[in-house]
């Protein structure tokens, strides 16, 4: 099943994200990107590529609706997040997960705990199916056994998986990770690589990932843009097998072949 | 997922039915609709109330899922507790019919439930915590202990080379801890000096001696109040960010870091506060004495006295001597204000709660600490005569 089959009506075949030129920029500075466009389909695995700075997480903070866009529409299974001056936000902010660079875990509260507020908040779940669900979702990403633990007391890599758990609460159709792999043993990210691609492919969970790994752009992204300070925009669109084999523009050339500018 | 039940579908016909058909050794329970995120504690009521009764023997339970028409892995997470809730309760339990579009949904949630729930860890008992406290208590008290004798040591390196230490840390230090903190200080004191004053002065009054209320308020604020006043609200205000900077500092991994780089964190963080605050303590009394004093000065002038008697017989009683006792017992004050509140920020724990914990244990050993000492300076004055 496609998470998204029981959305009513017709926003059932929207895609998960469309991003309509959008402009990102914070308060009166000059913006960082302009123009975007990009979309994300069901089921796609999606990477948000570029150099340090070049405002991969901002971008992100705004898909997210964290920042109101200077200009352009961002559309979530074919809703602007944006209309009626913000008020669908609260309702938008459910249909996705989002774990955040840092994992962002509620530092009081013990993993399952963690997992289970959302479920508690959102749903009209029994609290012995609460326990069920975040079980599940703590299991998946191989966490078993640490229901228990705070996540002052496990190890980053840990927090991380645990922050996915969390992301994945709510059953969204898409997922936005911020360099889910960054400082992860090798062994760690193989294995959150295969979650993603397990959850991607047979539940048609969406993905759109910002991250620098060169192994899981290869191994696991279906489609990614790369984003570029310089030009504040997006300067390719590819899969990354095609975006490998470009010469032109250099950034690209010089990104997959970890060339120094 | 969907955002949220919107209110039309919450009577409608898209919502799970289950029914429990108690057949003797052998029940069916029957899901039909959508069992996911939306699913309703309701919706799912009768098959946990069938599970909570105990069985006699061993009956089979048989979840028949031919009817669902929707299944996430919340859902499937629902199936599979409820079938283990069956089997510890001693019943046979199995699913059956599950339509095919939902067989890897249900697999990889299967795959990934194999192993129970890790048990809750047992709460502690009352007579535990009690115990865990003392023992808490004696390490806290060896531990600032410690401190102070590396502190000392601190105290002796900076005095045999003090051309080898970064004071403008100090002097930065000074200007947050100690002269930031004039104005609250002043507040406080003027208030205590205009209430003794006007407490006093209605008491004298009967008397006709309301002009002694000048000399008790003179040597009152400038041998203990005043001290204490600015110990205290040192202590709550300067203190307090020693504990939480440096507790920060712990949680952050930058106290290791420093004492990895072969840098001494006492002598870097926690002497030039302590000095700083043990430079300005004094002053901040000083200022504290005379704004107690001005403000015992307005309810004498309400009663018709001027300043000039005022004053000439506030500052009658206080001897040098008791400007001396003021000075030291603020100067000790703010080194024990700095110290224990550096030690409580350096000796932070982890977690989330690490810094809050640090700063409120700061804040009440110095004040325990300041009274204890206080106390200990009254009597050892008194009995020394002084
Ligand atoms: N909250 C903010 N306010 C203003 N500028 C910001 C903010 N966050 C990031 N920036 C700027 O946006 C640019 C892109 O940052 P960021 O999105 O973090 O890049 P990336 O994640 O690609 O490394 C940087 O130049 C940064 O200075
Ligand atoms: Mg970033």
């Amino acid at each position: 099943m496609s998470p998204a089959s029981d959305r009513p009506g017709p926003l059932e075949s929207a895609p998960p994200l469309e991003v309509d030129g959008l402009a990102v920029a914070y308060g009166g500075a000059p913006p960082i990107l302009e123009n975007i466009n990009f979309t994300i389909g069901a089921g796609e695995i999606f990477g948000i590529l570029g150099g340090s700075g070049s405002g991969k997480s901002s971008l992100l903070r705004h898909l997210i609706g964290l920042v109101p866009p200077r200009s352009g529409r961002i559309s979530l299974f074919g809703r602007d997040i944006w209309a009626e001056g913000g008020r669908r936000l609260n309702e938008c902010r459910r249909l996705f997960g989002m774990m955040y660079q840092s994992g962002a875990l509620f530092g009081s509260l013990t993993l399952l705990e963690n997992v289970a507020l959302p479920l508690r908040e959102f749903t009209r779940l029994s609290p012995g199916s609460v326990l069920a669900a975040a079980r599940l979702k703590l299991a998946l990403v191989g966490l078993s056994g640490f229901e228990h633990h705070r996540p002052a007391h496990i190890s980053g890599g840990m927090r991380k998986r645990a922050a996915i758990a969390r992301a994945m609460a709510l059953e969204p159709g898409l997922i936005f990770l911020d360099e889910p792999s960054a400082g992860l043993d090798p062994i760690t990210s193989a294995g959150l690589d295969r979650l993603i691609v397990t959850l991607a492919r047979n539940l048609g969970i969406a993905f759109g990932m910002v991250t620098h790994e060169l192994g899981s752009i290869m191994s696991i992204i279906d489609r990614a843009i790369i984003l570029d300070r310089a030009s504040r925009g997006i300067v390719a669109e590819g899969s990354p097998a095609e975006l490998a084999r470009r010469t032109e523009p250099p950034l690209v050339a010089a990104f997959f072949n970890r060339r120094p500018e | 997922m969907s955002p949220g039940p919107p209110p039309a579908r919450a009577g409608d016909s898209a919502a799970l039915v289950l029914t429990v058909k108690e057949g003797g050794p052998e029940t069916v329970a029957f899901l039909a609709g959508p069992l996911n995120v939306n699913t309703e504690a309701e919706a799912w009521r009768p098959l946990d109330e069938f599970l909570s009764r105990r069985p006699a023997g061993t009956p089979r339970l048989t979840l028949d899922l031919t009817g669902l028409t929707a299944l996430d892995l919340n859902g499937s997470a629902q199936i599979i507790a409820a079938l283990e809730a069956a089997e510890k309760s001693g019943r046979q339990a199995a699913a059956a019919g599950l339509p095919p579009r939902f067989e890897t949904i249900f697999r990889l949630a299967r795959e990934a439930m194999t192993k129970p729930l890790a048990p809750a860890p047992p709460r502690v008992h009352f007579l535990e915590e009690v115990g865990r406290a003392a023992a808490e208590l004696v390490r806290d008290f060896r531990a600032l202990t410690f401190f102070l004798g590396e502190l000392t040591a601190e105290f002796f390196r900076l005095a045999a080379r003090p051309w080898r230490f970064n004071w403008r840390s100090v002097a930065e230090a000074a200007e947050r801890s100690g002269v930031n903190a004039v104005p609250i200080v002043a507040l406080v004191s003027f208030l205590v000096g205009l209430i003794i004053a006007f407490q006093a002065a209605m008491i004298t009054k009967l008397f006709g001696a309301e002009i002694y209320v000048a000399t008790l308020v003179g040597v009152s604020v400038v041998r203990e109040l005043g001290p204490l006043i600015a110990a205290i609200v040192l202590a709550g205000r300067s203190g307090s960010a020693f504990s939480a900077e440096l507790g920060a500092m712990r949680v952050a991994e930058e106290i290791d870091a420093l004492t990895t780089m072969g840098f001494s964190p006492v002598r870097e963080l926690a002497l030039p506060r302590v000095l700083a605050q043990m430079l300005t303590a004094p002053g901040v009394s000083l200022i504290a004495c005379f704004v107690g004093m001005f403000g015992g000065s307005l309810v004498l002038l309400g009663l018709g006295y001027t300043a000039v008697t005022y004053w000439s017989m506030a500052v009658e009683k206080v001897t040098l001597y008791s400007f001396l006792i003021g000075f030291f017992k603020a100067f000790v004050f703010g080194f024990t204000v700095g110290a224990v509140g550096c030690q409580r920020g350096l000796a932070a724990g982890d977690g989330p709660d690490a810094v809050g914990r640090a700063t409120t244990s700061g804040v009440v050993t110095n004040i325990i600490v300041i009274a204890v000492l206080d106390s200990i300076f009254a009597v050892g004055f008194y009995v020394a005569g002084i």
